[in-house]
């Protein structure tokens, strides 16, 4: 039959398509694939293996077992870590959220002349070395601090507030200092990515100003709001620098423990498993946020 | 055009850009209900004039009135009028049935009754079953129609159109011109349809009005536009035409006699208007259109007839017409239409290099003013 010859070579024709297409995908990618899994997913399979060693103050024998992740949620002190971690990182973001969605907002609606301006302004500090930022930090929100002797010149505070430093809000605002230009930046670039005509289309059939920024801008920069909140909360839960030096013992996060059990507590294993632990609580979290966002949908 | 408040009128409207006068000094009505045609060139002011109908834009001078009432600083969400975006604009978040309930909703309108009214549109527009799909999987046509009933479901007095069409292929353009003519005679709502082809213009509207450098040239029903172009610009813009350059010789009544330098002698008539400014001895322009001139390989015989002979340069053959490109005395070359009626037809066997004799009727011949005649 001319119809099943028919099918038959268009049927391996497309296979060898798909074949070729396939190939050439596979030579394409093949380096950057190399790179990662032996720079990434070689050492972290390492340390997942680890994480089920036995493992004790410089020890680590090969023998499976479970203590690591048991040790981790059987201690208060570590579930408590957990807690602060989750908790300086979600309130930093919050309000990274909430600080840098009106600087995005005024910065898309702002003429073209001074936006990148603007900008670079908001990137410089960031491109200035981050321990002498910190630093920087520790001098202002010091008992002797700029901040707390210049309220109490005014008279507004009698004794320096104490919760500006060593506290869960001295890291805050280190981190928001720290992230704000990553908040700021994809969320200024999917509000400037809306055409003008659909903004005037919204006008034309009867929205208000109100209606428009609920309507049309909020919707349309979800994107950027989420890909912004992916970006930033991400490192902040793995974050370690700032809180060693300006967190205290109340502003103690996941990253510190995980550091001090390489580097002074010489207990690998244990380390390994509260870093997997972090992870899995990440991935967890990203994953929810591209479903409660359909995030896929939109990208 | 009906006695009463015109649908909208334009007085004296201008807009500046910086050193641009996009539009300048524009006045013009349009009855309720008509289909009015705003034609012109790229640059000529045309979604300028539109976006200030629409409030996106305010004039430097003059107003706007809507059945009367003036509108000129009334911003886009408390006018009565909507508008169908030359892009389509339509919302990428929102599925083509909350894109549609969009207006409805800032009005807030109960949801039985957007739904009904959705439901109907789309119906209209033969886009039943759509509503779920979002813009970027519809076609340009299907675009286009929910932009359009985007804008009509609130019923505005007035909706206005740029180039609605102009992204579309041929064949579907055709197609949505017919729909859209016989949806503004269904719901019965004034048009303002900006096109910068000149086909669809003649087609679709009631009145048309030619633009060209922020001017309104003409304003008239197609076939006044095209039969009585009243200068150069509107005659070249609208259709094809060929156009002889001379000096006034004779005025009797409204007929000119002109003389083409190194051709001819021919009789044209002139407007009204124009007729009463011609001078003997002025430089001025004759259009004479294509279909309205004649071939003959024998010299004819039509006393009072324009006749003047040249070479056939080239033919071009269109089916239902062929088109001569005849070479006269003077170098000029005239394009020239003749009906393929049947293969014996003197015509038919007319080919390359062949002398031939062009002759037209007096009347045929339109004496044009540069500048439109006030
Ligand atoms: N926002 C603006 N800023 C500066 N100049 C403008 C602006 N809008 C329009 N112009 C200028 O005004 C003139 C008229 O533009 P307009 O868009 O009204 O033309 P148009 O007839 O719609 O042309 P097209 O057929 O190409 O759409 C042009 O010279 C254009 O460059
Ligand atoms: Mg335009």
């Amino acid at each position: 039959m001319t119809t099943a010859t028919l099918s038959h070579t268009h049927r391996r024709h497309r296979w060898r398509l798909t074949f070729q297409r396939y190939l050439g995908l596979t030579l394409n990618i093949f380096p950057p694939f190399i790179y990662i899994l032996l720079l990434f997913y070689v050492p972290m399979g390492m340390m997942f293996l680890i994480s089920f060693w036995k493992s004790g103050y410089m020890t680590l024998e090969p023998i499976f077992t479970l203590d690591n992740y048991i040790t981790f949620f059987t201690s208060p002190i570590y579930l408590k870590t957990l807690y602060n971690t989750f908790i300086i990182a979600t309130g930093a973001m919050i309000l990274l959220v909430i600080i840098g969605y009106p600087i995005a907002y005024y910065l898309a609606r702002m003429g073209p002349k001074y936006t990148y301006l603007i900008l670079f302004l908001l990137i410089i500090p960031v491109e200035i070395n981050f321990l002498i930022r910190i630093f920087a930090w520790k001098i202002a929100l010091g008992g002797n601090g700029v901040i707390n002797s210049f309220l109490m010149q005014l008279g507004v505070i009698q004794e320096p507030l104490k919760f500006l430093l060593y506290s869960k809000t001295a890291v805050m605002i280190v981190l928001i200092h720290e992230w704000l230009p990553y908040v700021v930046i994809p969320i200024f670039l999917s509000l400037r990515g809306i055409p003008q005509s659909v903004i005037e289309a919204a006008r034309d059939l009867g929205s208000s100003r109100y209606d428009i920024f609920r309507h049309i801008l909020l919707p349309l920069s979800v994107p950027g709001l989420f890909a912004s909140m992916v970006l930033v909360y991400i490192p902040m839960l793995g974050e370690f620098a700032v809180p060693a030096l300006v967190g205290g013992p109340s502003g103690y996060m996941l990253g510190n423990v995980i550091e001090s059990q390489f580097l002074s507590a010489g207990n690998w294993g244990l380390g390994s498993a509260i870093g997997f632990i972090l992870l899995a609580i990440t991935l967890v979290l990203v994953a929810l946020v591209i479903k409660i966002a359909g995030v896929e949908e939109l990208l | 055009m009906p006695e009463s408040t015109p649908g909208l009128e334009v007085r004296n409207l201008t807009k500046r850009f910086g050193n641009i006068v996009a539009v300048n000094d524009v006045s013009f009505e349009i009855a309720s209900g008509e289909f009015f045609s705003l034609l012109g060139p790229s640059g000529s002011g045309k979604t300028t004039m539109l976006r200030m109908i629409g409030g996106l834009e305010t004039p430097d001078a003059g107003d706007i009135f809507l059945e009367g009432k003036k509108i000129t600083f009334l911003p886009p969400e408390k006018r009565d009028v909507n508008i169908v975006f030359q892009n389509y604009a339509l919302f990428p978040h929102l599925n083509v049935y909350d894109n549609v309930a969009f207006g409805p909703r800032r009005r807030k309108w109960p949801e039985d009754k957007i739904r009904r009214e959705v439901t109907a549109l789309l119906e209209m527009v033969h886009l039943s079953g759509y509503e779920e799909k979002y813009p970027r999987q519809l076609s340009g046509g299907e675009k286009q129609r929910v932009a359009l009933i985007r804008a009509l479901i609130l019923k505005p007095k007035l909706l206005l159109l740029d180039e609605p069409l102009g992204a579309l292929d041929l064949k579907i353009r055709q197609a949505l011109q017919l729909e859209l003519a016989n949806i503004q005679y269904e719901v019965g709502i004034t048009f303002i349809y900006v096109t910068h082809d000149q086909s669809e213009a003649l087609t679709m509207a009631d009145r048309i009005a030619v633009m060209n450098k922020g001017r309104i040239l003409q304003v008239g029903t197609p076939k006044e536009i095209y039969e009585h172009p009243v200068n150069r610009f509107v005659a070249n813009f609208i259709g094809n035409t060929n156009l002889f350059e001379g000096v006034v010789k004779e005025i009797a009544g409204q007929d000119v006699k002109v003389d083409v330098p190194g051709l001819m002698e021919l009789w044209g008539i002139a407007s009204e208007n124009h007729v009463a400014q011609l001078r003997i001895g002025q430089r001025i322009a004759v259009s004479v259109r294509p279909e309205k001139m004649r071939l003959s390989r024998v010299k004819p015989q039509k006393p009072g007839y324009n006749l003047v002979q040249g070479v056939v340069d080239d033919l071009i053959y269109l089916g239902v017409s062929t088109e001569f490109l005849v070479r006269l005395p003077n170098d000029q070359v005239v394009r020239v239409f003749a009906q393929n009626i049947s293969r014996e037809d003197e015509l038919w066997s007319i080919t390359w290099d062949e002398p031939v004799w062009v002759y037209w009727r007096p009347e045929r011949s339109l004496v044009l003013a540069d500048e439109a005649p006030t």
